[in-house]
């Protein structure tokens, strides 16, 4: 059906791991962190949806399957961050990730 | 042809915008409304990519759950919803990294070899047989974690943790 470039879809997924990472590594707050893990997640998911569309039977069955499995995971990811900010505030009053290590036991 | 590739770099530039802001706004709320947009906009993307269930599954579990989560998280953190967050500014390193990151996997792009049009056909009895025959074990891992996922998350709320 559609003729997409590759060096379209993998540069998309490629600048969207390199604007989740920078995020990673700028982000004080928790939320904005999670988000930035999820934007990275979602190139991933991407580049296996990509994959599975150019391969016929088996693998590009697969790599969908992979993707429903990632899109599981990037969910439970969120609800324990949450748990965690959620945590973090009551115990800190405050969502900066800097103070996060105050939560050990 | 022409129409899907142009539907590609409309909706990838949208994609790339739409992370970007949502990183660099100050107001948290308005991070989760570009965030959603950016959700959306791929799941589109996975239509275009003819991996229509998937397409779905992103709307229900991302631009749905996802994002009511993540609103509910900045309003029972939070005393006035719409407060700004401070600047934290862009920072050099980081930057350069995430520009070095990009760069090398462009340039790796080449290293694959060329296709022309996507060749897997949607049919859901042939995905579910996959999903629940071959990829059963991965399935019932992600149960599993998701089941230690919602003991994790109860004991990290739970009263008395002062």
């Amino acid at each position: 059906m559609t003729d997409l470039s590759e060096v379209g879809f993998l540069g998309l997924s490629g600048g969207l791991l390199a604007i989740g990472l920078f995020g990673i590594l700028t982000r004080r707050n928790f939320i904005l962190l999670l988000i930035a893990i999820e934007i990275a997640m979602n190139a991933a998911i991407l580049n296996f949806v990509y994959f599975a569309a150019f391969s016929s039977g088996a693998p590009g069955l697969t790599g969908q399957s992979i993707a429903v499995v990632l899109i599981g995971f990037a969910a439970t990811e969120v609800a324990v961050g949450l748990g965690i900010v959620l945590a973090l505030n009551r115990v800190k009053g405050t969502i900066n990730v800097a103070y996060a290590t105050e939560l050990k036991l | 042809m022409i129409l899907e590739e142009l539907a590609f770099l409309a909706l990838a530039s949208v994609a790339v915008a739409t992370a970007i802001a949502s990183l660099l706004v100050r107001e948290l709320v308005h991070t989760i409304l570009w965030i959603a947009i950016f959700f959306v906009d791929l799941s589109a993307i996975y239509f275009l990519l003819d991996a229509p269930f998937l397409g779905v599954l992103q709307l229900g579990v991302y631009a749905g759950a996802v994002t009511i989560l993540l609103l509910f998280g900045i309003m029972t953190t939070r005393k006035r919803i719409f407060s700004r967050e401070a600047a934290t500014g862009i920072g050099a390193v980081p930057f350069a990294l995430a520009v070095v990151t990009f760069i090398f996997l462009v340039a790796a792009v080449g290293e694959f070899p060329q296709s022309s049009s996507p060749i897997t056909v949607y049919d859901p009895a042939a995905l579910s047989a996959n999903l629940f025959n071959v990829n059963g074990p991965w399935l019932l891992l992600l149960g599993l974690i998701m089941l230690a996922a919602v003991g994790g998350a109860i004991y990290l709320v739970r009263e008395g943790r002062e």
